[in-house]
């Protein structure tokens, strides 16, 4: 999961979610998806989501 | 009456039912007029509400306050979650994956949004469908970030609290043993949770989902039950289209722990469903004893409309299985699986209070 976030022009946020499943799914670390297949070696207890990537911009 | 009622008179002027051309929720097209949403490449966007009820600079109160009558600034945070660019979509025709990624947005904005110091609970909910009073058809739900616990969420929190001290258990893990026992209930279930008209229900159609795991709020899920929680809030909402052939009116709620750093542990995650119809064409007004005295009338049995829902349950397809598996059409959204519920309820017309 990715988040971008920008700022509006009257000052409220705006954050953009995207994901891309294939690469998630092929990167352990990053989904849960993923979590769960972690959760097989650890007594089905997996780790939720990794913290999404996340930037910021301006918007003008 | 030691509750807050929020006054946001800025709101009388928000958009109300735009054309579909004019929706301020889908992307801004080339050359078109400006919506909310500047850029049309995302899957989910969360933005502060233009119009909030709560803001996290809020102005000072209107009015004074008085012994009587206090007053304080509208403090927290509103926010809108667009779940699709896709304007005449809803939740229950997005595919399983979609409703995957909202659960995890749901939960990356649980996360930042305890973070701030003044909120103490986070409430993400959808109203949907003109019956429910919705201003914008386009797929969206909403999260309130409150500076107090509210009154409902404080009732159950009181409750389980009081279960907890007399038992040494949690209300709601007893509700869903009996619930997976008795089986008339059950809507649906996976691995991970369980679907059910509660024995309780206010509204004729409402259902509860809870998980199976003790868990107090969705940052506390693992990758496996965020798959479950989509897959079984997918068969409830394609089931509640089903069961009258048309677009379900709904509020769905999240009722999770609060954020204030209590100790919580004695609470249960579940997500509400209260849908305002109780026929295809009647709906099921709040009228005085309801508003009035906070006392509901149910004119259905919860057995009964857990069966007509049953009914309803088709398997839930992923086009993306997980990790080491075959397609899994049919994993989720089984109907009592391990148990098949009985299909039959007690006969109509019974009273009583539950």
């Amino acid at each position: 999961m990715q988040r971008r976030q920008i700022t509006l022009e009257d000052g409220r946020y705006l954050i953009f979610y995207t994901f891309e499943e294939a690469a998630a799914s092929a990167s352990p670390d990053t989904d849960g998806d993923d979590a769960a297949g972690a959760a097989e070696s650890n007594g089905g207890h997996a780790e939720p989501d990794a913290e999404p990537q996340a930037t910021e911009e301006k918007r003008v | 009456m030691g509750e807050w009622v929020a006054t946001a008179t800025h709101r009388q002027t928000r958009t109300f039912l735009p054309p579909a051309d004019f929706c301020p929720l889908c992307p801004t097209k080339p050359g078109g007029f400006p919506t909310e949403i500047p850029e049309p490449i995302y899957d989910i966007v969360a933005f502060e509400n233009r119009f909030p009820s709560l803001q996290p600079a809020p102005p000072a109160p209107a009015v004074e306050a008085t012994q009587l009558y206090p007053v304080r600034p509208g403090l927290g945070v509103c926010e809108v979650l667009v779940y699709t660019p896709h304007h005449d979509s809803t939740l229950a025709r997005e595919p399983v994956e979609q409703i995957h990624k909202l659960i995890r947005v749901w939960t990356d904005r649980f996360r930042a949004l305890s973070e701030h110091e003044f909120v103490e609970y986070v409430f993400i909910f959808e109203n949907k469908g003109e019956a429910i009073g919705v201003t914008l058809h386009h797929p969206h739900g909403q999260i309130y970030a409150y500076p107090f616990i509210p009154p409902r969420v404080a009732r159950e929190l009181e409750q389980s609290r009081a279960h907890k001290d007399e038992t040494n258990r949690c209300l709601l893990c007893d509700i869903l043993a009996g619930e997976q026992k008795d089986g008339r209930r059950v809507v649906a279930a996976n691995d991970s949770f369980v679907a059910y008209v509660p024995f309780f229900a206010r509204y004729p159609y409402e259902v509860h989902i809870a998980s199976a795991r003790h868990l107090q709020a969705l940052t506390d899920m693992n990758g496996a039950e965020q798959r479950d929680l989509a897959a079984i809030l997918k068969t409830i909402l394609v089931a509640y289209d089903k069961l009258f052939d048309l677009s379900f009116p709904y509020m769905m709620v999240l009722h999770q722990r609060p954020t204030d750093g209590g100790d919580y542990d004695h609470y249960h995650f579940h997500i509400e469903f209260y849908p305002p119809l109780r026929t295809a064409t009647k709906l099921k007004y709040l009228a005085g004893s309801e508003s009035g005295a906070g006392m509901f009338i149910n004119d259905t049995l919860a057995e009964e409309k857990a069966a007509e829902l049953r009914a309803h349950v088709q398997p839930v397809a992923w086009q993306t299985p997980r990790a080491g598996e075959p397609g899994e059409p049919g994993k989720s959204g089984k109907s009592g699986e391990s148990g098949e519920p009985s299909e039959s309820g007690e006969p109509g017309g019974k009273g009583g209070g539950r």
